[in-house]
Parts: C-alpha cells; sequence; structure tokens
C-alpha cells in the first residue's frame, strides 16, 4: 500500500468547470452541451496558445487553478490515447501520400503537451508522459505518489477524449474530453490510499474510471474501484 | 497592400493557426521570425509546406538562401513573384 496527501485537484470539460458542477453530473449523468464555450487561455502568450490542442487546453485549464504563479513542479502526464485526433490525421496524410504539418508532427508525441505546459509556465522542472491500456489512473498516481520520494509536491494531470469514429469499436473512450489535475504533497492535503490487490480477472475489465475517480475526490464514495482483465484489482482509498 | 502579398499574409495566418491575427497586422517589411510576428522553426518547416502546396515552390529548408526568402512578407512575395516569372 502506498500512501499520499493531494493539497489540491480541479477536473475540467466545457459546462463542468466547478466541483458542484463535477458532483451534479456524477449524480445525474447528464449529456453535456456541445456549444459550451472553449477555454480561452488567455494567460498564455498568442504565439504558444495556438500550439495547444483540444486536450491541452483542458490540461491547462485543470491545473493552473491548483499552481501558485511561479511554482516549480514536477509532472506527470498520462493519458491513454493521447492526442488521437492529430495521431489519425497524420496516419491518414502518409495513407493518402500528402505532406505532413511539420506542426502537427512535432505536437502528436505523447510529452507534447507537458513540454507546452512546461514552456507556458517557465518552469524546466521534470516531465513524464505515461500511457497505460488501462488502469490509467491508478499508474498515474502510482508514478506521481512515487516521485514525492525526490519532491515535496508533484502535479499529475490526466486527460482523455472519446476516440475518433475509426477506432471506436477497438477500445473504450469517455463520451466527452476531460482533464484533471491533482497536486500530490507529502504534507499537505487529505491523505489517500493506494493498493493493488489479487483478484479475479473480470471479462468486462475496466469500470468507468472517470466516474470512478471524481466519486473519490467528491467524497461522495471512500473507495475508488480500478478492475482490470489482468488478475489484479486497485483500489483507492481515502 | 498588393493581391499577392495579402494572399501570403493569409496563407500564413492559415497554415500557422493565427486567426487572432488579421493580415493588415503584419507589416510587409517586417521580419517574420524571433522578432516582429515572432514565428519560430517549426513555422518556418510550415510555410515550406505552404508554399509547396499553394505556389509549386520547393525550397530546401537549410540553406542560406531560403533564410532570405523568409526573411518578411515583402521577400516571400518577390520570391513567388521570381519563380511565376520563370515558370
Amino acid at each position: 500500500m502506498l500512501s499520499f496527501k493531494i493539497r489540491g485537484w480541479n477536473a475540467y470539460t466545457p459546462s463542468l468547470e466547478s466541483a458542484d458542477s463535477w458532483g451534479n453530473w456524477l449524480q445525474n449523468k447528464y449529456i453535456l452541451p456541445t456549444d459550451a464555450p472553449k477555454p480561452g487561455l488567455k494567460n498564455i502568450p498568442l504565439m504558444l496558445r495556438r500550439r495547444f490542442t483540444t486536450i491541452g487546453k483542458y490540461s491547462v485549464e485543470a491545473a493552473m487553478p491548483i499552481l501558485a504563479e511561479n511554482e516549480h513542479i514536477p509532472l506527470v502526464f498520462a493519458s491513454r490515447h493521447g492526442d488521437v485526433e492529430l495521431t489519425l490525421s497524420l496516419l491518414q496524410s502518409i495513407a493518402n501520400n500528402e505532406p505532413l504539418s511539420p506542426t502537427s508532427f512535432s505536437l502528436a508525441v505523447h510529452n507534447a503537451i507537458s513540454g507546452l505546459f512546461s514552456i507556458a509556465r517557465k518552469d524546466r522542472s521534470e516531465a513524464t508522459a505515461i500511457s497505460a491500456s488501462e488502469n490509467l489512473i491508478p499508474f498515474a498516481l502510482l508514478e506521481a505518489a512515487t516521485q514525492l520520494q525526490d519532491n515535496e509536491h508533484v502535479l499529475c494531470i490526466i486527460c482523455e477524449s472519446p476516440l475518433p469514429d475509426l477506432y471506436k469499436p477497438f477500445a473504450s473512450s469517455p463520451p466527452f474530453p476531460y482533464a484533471i489535475a491533482m497536486v500530490l504533497s507529502r504534507e499537505e492535503g487529505d491523505t489517500f490510499h493506494l493498493k493493488s490487490a489479487p483478484a479475479i480477472a473480470s471479462e468486462q475489465g475496466q469500470n468507468n474510471e472517470l466516474e470512478e475517480l471524481m466519486a473519490l475526490l467528491l467524497s461522495h464514495r471512500h473507495c475508488a474501484r480500478f478492475p482490470s482483465t489482468q488478475d489484479v484489482e486497485w483500489t483507492i482509498q481515502r | 497592400m498588393t493581391d499577392l502579398k495579402l494572399d501570403i499574409k493569409n496563407m500564413i495566418i492559415d497554415a500557422l493557426e493565427l486567426e487572432d491575427i488579421s493580415p493588415d497586422e503584419i507589416i510587409d517589411s517586417d521580419p517574420l521570425f524571433v522578432d516582429g510576428l515572432g514565428l519560430d522553426s517549426i513555422d518556418a518547416l510550415e510555410i515550406g509546406l505552404a508554399l509547396q502546396k499553394k505556389y509549386g515552390i520547393k525550397l530546401k529548408a537549410d540553406s542560406k538562401e531560403t533564410h532570405e526568402h523568409f526573411a518578411s512578407v515583402n521577400a516571400l512575395a518577390a520570391l513567388v513573384e521570381s519563380y511565376q516569372e520563370k515558370n
């Protein structure tokens, strides 16, 4: 078992920008409006701002409010599929024998968002970009919590977007793009315990990771469960 | 502003996702890179690709001439004009 504290957290998708609105959505699971205003990122200079794709913008919106102005903090950036729309557009260009956009190519790497974030905040702390085909949330927290060995605080950003239709038959993805940011801390905030235990591999694999984590962060529940298709189950308790 | 220069500015705005900037905000003689508009090396590659798509001009990414052609909107317009005269 691994214990850590969370100094602050924030989740973002357009139309769910406060803990209350997330709590309301979690209880009612209504379909989100698609015409909600997108984040403006007005605090980031234009020349840098244009490089942030959707989940990049959401990551910034989620993380900025829980960080101090000039705080230097290592980052664990986690996304299962990353900027999958961008990756697909590049693959389609290759298939059509079209030249690739250098900008898209440079932004399609998995650590592009953490790199831009580092430039935008002028923070040269280390950044780790990870991915996992299941149990992304427990693994992201495992990585961030272990980095508390070397750091007082670690920022963890988890973001995901729906898969393009082409990929939908092959993997699960959330109904809307979102980003969740958490500042893990040695000393400050509520205590959480991360644990893995042997389990009977369930055919259905994962439940809804986003809902599990949000219910835990909002204290709707005291234990979040992350089953997997492997013979292990992760839990996070508070 | 000549039509060609306006076309080039619109090409830059489209290729580099600079929707917040209008063509008349880009000064013909201002540097495009570092100072002036403040573009970077990825933008240079992107403009190179846009020139190829729109005008059929192929440039070497690392040559000194390319550097000069990319100095400003004026320089890009001169490049396109000389290319169009030759072909």
